[in-house]
């Protein structure tokens, strides 16, 4: 017992100081004047903020644009949902791939490929579709709201499905049948029956989306700032790096409104959540509720299907492939395909900057994540295993951070970092990811912990097993597959890192998804696409291989149907 | 080895409420006899047993495992659970999935540190009996109910524990499987000599597999005593009542002179049997649907034979396969009883019910 206290409090003491520490930091922030005149206390940011005459449209914008892009993702989702789990769709092993792959694939990147594509002046798509119907003009501008509300609804999408789909899955199908029975035909039973059951799962992922539209920077930084469409996010930004000296004062005061509405809708998000993840969940084999025939409705359904899987996978990659070849951007054809080299490939193996935020984000990506782990399992241990005040309370604050977007935590650890040693080092990156993606390790990590049933310990200790032994032989190698979870979740978040990079990275610290911001900023088109390539590899690499790793620990076939993690990507 | 608990008490708090889960338990438990601890869920067996074993603490009293006090409030000691060398078979098996049925059965052994030939020879002994030789490789999660059961108790037994706990082994196994189990259980256990504490709220399995019954309500140990006396001869209400389907007729004394206590009814007089009572306490008579035949209205059988004999008329039968279960009016009051399946009986029709006065059962109220 006294053991279990004593890790509970250092444990909330090193997660105050990743979590609480930085919010503190951005409201003291938000009312001092500048980084080096801390603790003058002043309401003149919020005032210059407040009532700037951009900021009505630059809020009208993010509604726009984070609700559009929730709606979009949403209702994708219960389309692919619904189709994986209720109907004889073929190919069912693509709604895995889709739920996994734009997890290799980092959201600058995927920006990116779209502006390539549908971008007004030298687009791909618009250039080739100009040519082909003898338009005067490009059909198609990609930087405009509707463009980021596709893009970011587009990128949303495998969050929301991973939150619906198991919903959908574990569905008591008896409801459904005796509509059935009570003569409704499937699309009505669809509408009267199962959507309106699924509601709490379906707006828990709408309020996800929204959370993360509201966080998210690389689509408005990559296709919103070109065409001057602001959101809150790129306000931040701007207030950092467009004027001549960086005001980390008014970013904080802008911040603080995103802060509270992110807090607000999280808090309804596990309002509608709250029951989903306190159980143990049973993966019910060989249950399979009824299954929708399509009939005359499979092949164009399918299509649906397909396109969705082609936007989100394979048209980024090809983008990024042909454009890394191309000497610059050009409709394909003939001239393009004999024109084609490795220059720009070249070109980026040999650049200093590149190679250095390479090296950084794996330095990031490796270390980072074991770290990451190792403090999501103690953190988990006490979480589930302690049930006492203190570890009731570390659990609400180490999920305080799932609420952070990026771009404000990372301005609240500038204002705190700035006082310390560690300010423009790595470790200053170390932390802040560690500190704004731990729910994301702890998350796995705690369903691990939920999965082994105390008396898998009991029975130990009775065997005559010491703690250690226990712990050793029982606990951990049950945990193997929450570790990798934990593990591969972090390393790919922290290895594609941007919106808190943004604010904190200098020279010296770059990372990668920065320096693909930079290349994009700068038009360097073909070198962006050899780098991104060069990271959607790396990252493939890692999570291909630590989960191969893990699958050799894995007890029997007992976990053949892991529960989807439920929150992915940032 | 003999088991002596003291005192036993262990308080929860659970919603604001204080919830006495042991509450000055005394209890001895024989050696080498299966003990069954029986009582509705939330009586406590499940805590006591769990204090036995020491993955409960309890908050007073003395447990003693044959000669070694395990655990003693005043005198500060406490043994933890893995130096206890008890062997215990849990209500999920609690078999583990990462390991292979040898390594679960091997794992007690291992941590004794035993020569590996060792281990091997003894787990193949423990295996054999309990007739799964052959399954040494098979991952435990390829397991059926049964067999993981019976992983469950190799496990238990392989260090040779002198005292096997079980918690509700049986709730998990369906209920054609449970009846099988219970026979190879009775079977494993009568050829072993060993102390076995056995929780149960299935009061057929408690039936089936003890030598003693402890029946518990409430945290305390309301009544001990063999199977038979404890269906047939129980001292108080709640136990008569949990332990068989039972009819509970209000009673208070006519006389206690003659070789039965004789009681008046709702339904007449009952000669019961023999137990001193206060004469003016309130009693239950508790007759068991099985023990009422009945006779027809016009043959009343032989009037010497002491048998308490009251007419009823049949309100309704129902057929559960092996039996009509039966309701009965006399006056107001229903009784349910047993009709033969190929009964000439019907709805409707009068008959006599007939009772031994041995098998009339007095408890106080």
């Amino acid at each position: 017992m006294q053991r279990n206290t004593k890790l509970t409090w250092s444990l909330l003491l090193i997660v105050s100081l990743l979590t609480v520490a930085p919010v503190i930091m951005l409201i003291l922030g938000s009312f001092s004047s500048s980084l080096h005149s801390f603790g003058n206390f002043t309401f003149k940011k919020y005032i210059s903020v407040y009532s700037d005459p951009m900021l009505l449209g630059i809020l009208g914008n993010t509604a726009v644009f984070v609700l559009g892009s929730a709606a979009l993702a949403t209702v994708l989702a219960i389309y692919l949902a619904y189709m994986n789990n209720r109907t004889d769709i073929p190919f069912k092993v693509l709604f895995r791939v889709l739920s996994v792959v734009p997890m290799m694939i980092p959201h600058v990147l995927f920006a990116v490929s779209w502006a390539l594509l549908l971008n007004p002046s030298n687009g791909i798509l618009n250039m080739w579709l100009q040519k082909l119907f003898f338009l005067s003009k490009a059909p198609f501008n990609i930087y405009t709201i509707p463009g980021m509300v596709l893009v970011e609804g587009l990128l949303d999408l495998p969050v929301a499905y991973l939150i619906i789909s198991p919903a959908m899955a574990s569905f008591d199908a008896s409801l459904e049948e005796s509509s059935r029975v009570f003569k409704s035909g499937p699309v009505k039973t669809l509408f009267r029956i199962t959507l309106p059951i699924l509601k709490p799962a379906i707006l828990a992922a709408f309020i996800l989306c929204v959370v993360r539209g509201l966080a998210s920077f690389a689509v408005p930084s990559v296709l919103g700032m070109p065409g001057r469409v602001y959101v809150l996010s790129t306000f931040i930004y701007r207030a950092v790096t467009m004027s001549l000296i960086a005001d980390y004062g008014k970013a904080a005061a802008i911040g603080m409104s995103i802060l509270a509405i992110s807090i607000g809708l999280i808090y309804v998000y596990r309002y509608y959540t709250r029951y989903s993840d306190k159980f143990v969940t049973v993966s019910s084999r060989g249950f399979k509720p009824t299954v929708v025939e399509l009939r005359g409705a499979k092949a164009p359904l399918f299509a649906i299907l397909i396109i969705i899987s082609s936007l989100l996978i394979v048209l980024p990659v090809l983008t990024l492939l042909y454009t890394s070849l191309v000497p610059y951007i050009m409709a394909p054809g003939r001239e393009a395909f004999s024109s084609m080299s490795l220059r720009h490939w070249h070109t980026v193996i040999k650049d200093p900057v590149s190679l250095r935020s390479l090296k950084n984000s794996l330095f990031l990506g490796l270390a980072g994540a074991t770290v990451g782990s190792f403090l999501s399992i103690l953190i988990s241990y006490v979480i589930v295993k302690v049930k006492s005040r203190a570890s009731g309370f570390l659990e609400s604050i180490s999920f305080l951070s799932f609420s952070f977007p990026g771009i404000v935590i990372g301005i609240g650890f500038m204002w705190y970092f700035v006082r310390t040693p560690i300010y423009a080092s790595i470790w200053a990156l170390f932390l802040a990811y560690v500190a704004t993606y731990l729910p994301y390790g702890i998350r796995p990590m705690t369903s691990a912990f939920i999965q082994i049933h105390s008396s898998l310990e009991e029975s130990s200790l009775v065997s005559g097993a010491s703690f250690a032994t226990t712990m050793r032989r029982i606990v951990v190698p049950l945990l193997v597959p929450g570790i990798v979870s934990s593990w591969v979740l972090l390393a790919s978040m922290f290895f594609r890192e941007l919106s808190v990079s943004v604010v904190l990275s200098r020279p010296g610290t770059e990372v990668l998804a920065v320096q693909i911001l930079r290349f994009s900023e700068d038009g360097q088109w073909g070198r962006l696409s050899a780098l991104g390539l060069i990271m959607i590899a790396v990252a493939t690499i890692m999570v291909v291989g630590v989960n191969a790793l893990g699958a050799r620990f894995k007890p029997g076939e007992s976990r053949e149907k892991k529960k989807p993690k439920n929150w992915q990507a940032a | 080895m003999e088991i002596k608990i003291r005192g036993l008490k262990k308080h929860f708090f659970s919603e604001g409420k204080l919830i006495k889960a042991l509450d000055g338990v005394n209890l001895d438990i024989k050696a080498n006899k299966i003990f069954t601890l029986l009582g509705p869920s939330g009586c406590g067996k499940t805590t006591l047993l769990r204090c036995i074993v020491g993955l409960e603490t309890p908050d007073e009293g003395e447990i003693q495992i044959g000669n070694t006090i395990v655990w003693s409030k005043d005198k500060k000691i406490y043994v933890p659970t893995e130096k206890r060398e008890l062997g215990m078979v849990f209500q999920t098996y609690a078999i583990w999935p990462h390991m292979d049925v040898f390594n679960n059965v091997a794992y007690p052994l291992q941590n004794m540190k035993l020569p590996k030939d060792d281990i091997a020879r003894r787990v193949a002994k423990v295996l054999d009996f309990v007739q799964l030789s052959g399954f040494e490789k098979r991952p435990s999660t390829r397991l059926s109910g049964g067999q993981q059961q019976r992983v469950a108790l190799a496990r238990a037994l392989v260090a040779e524990p002198k005292v096997i706990l079980f918690d509700e082994p049986l709730s998990n196994l369906d209920a054609k499987l449970r009846e099988e189990t219970r026979k190879e259980l009775k079977t494993f256990l009568g050829e072993l000599n060993i102390t076995a504490v056995y929780v149960t709220h299935d009061r057929v399995e408690a039936l089936a597999l003890s030598d003693i019954i402890g029946v518990m309500n409430a945290g305390n140990i309301v009544e001990q005593g063999s199977p038979t006396k404890i269906y047939f001869d129980a001292d108080h209400r709640f136990v008569a009542d949990f332990i068989g389907r039972a009819n509970i007729i209000p009673a208070k004394i006519y006389s206690q002179a003659g070789p039965y206590t004789e009681v008046d009814t709702p339904i007449g007089r009952f000669s019961c049997q023999k137990r001193s009572f206060d004469a003016k306490d309130e009693l239950m008579l508790c007759i068991r649907p099985e023990f009422i035949s009945f006779e027809s209205p016009d043959n009343k059988g032989d009037e010497g034979d002491n048998l308490n004999r009251v007419t009823g008329q049949i309100k309704q039968m129902i057929f559960v396969g092996e039996v009509f279960e039966t309701e009965i009016r006399i006056g107001d009051t229903g009784l349910m009883a047993k009709l033969d399946p190929e009964t000439k009986y019907k709805e409707g029709d009068k008959l006599v019910l007939a009772v031994k006065p041995g098998h009339c059962l007095l408890v106080s109220k």
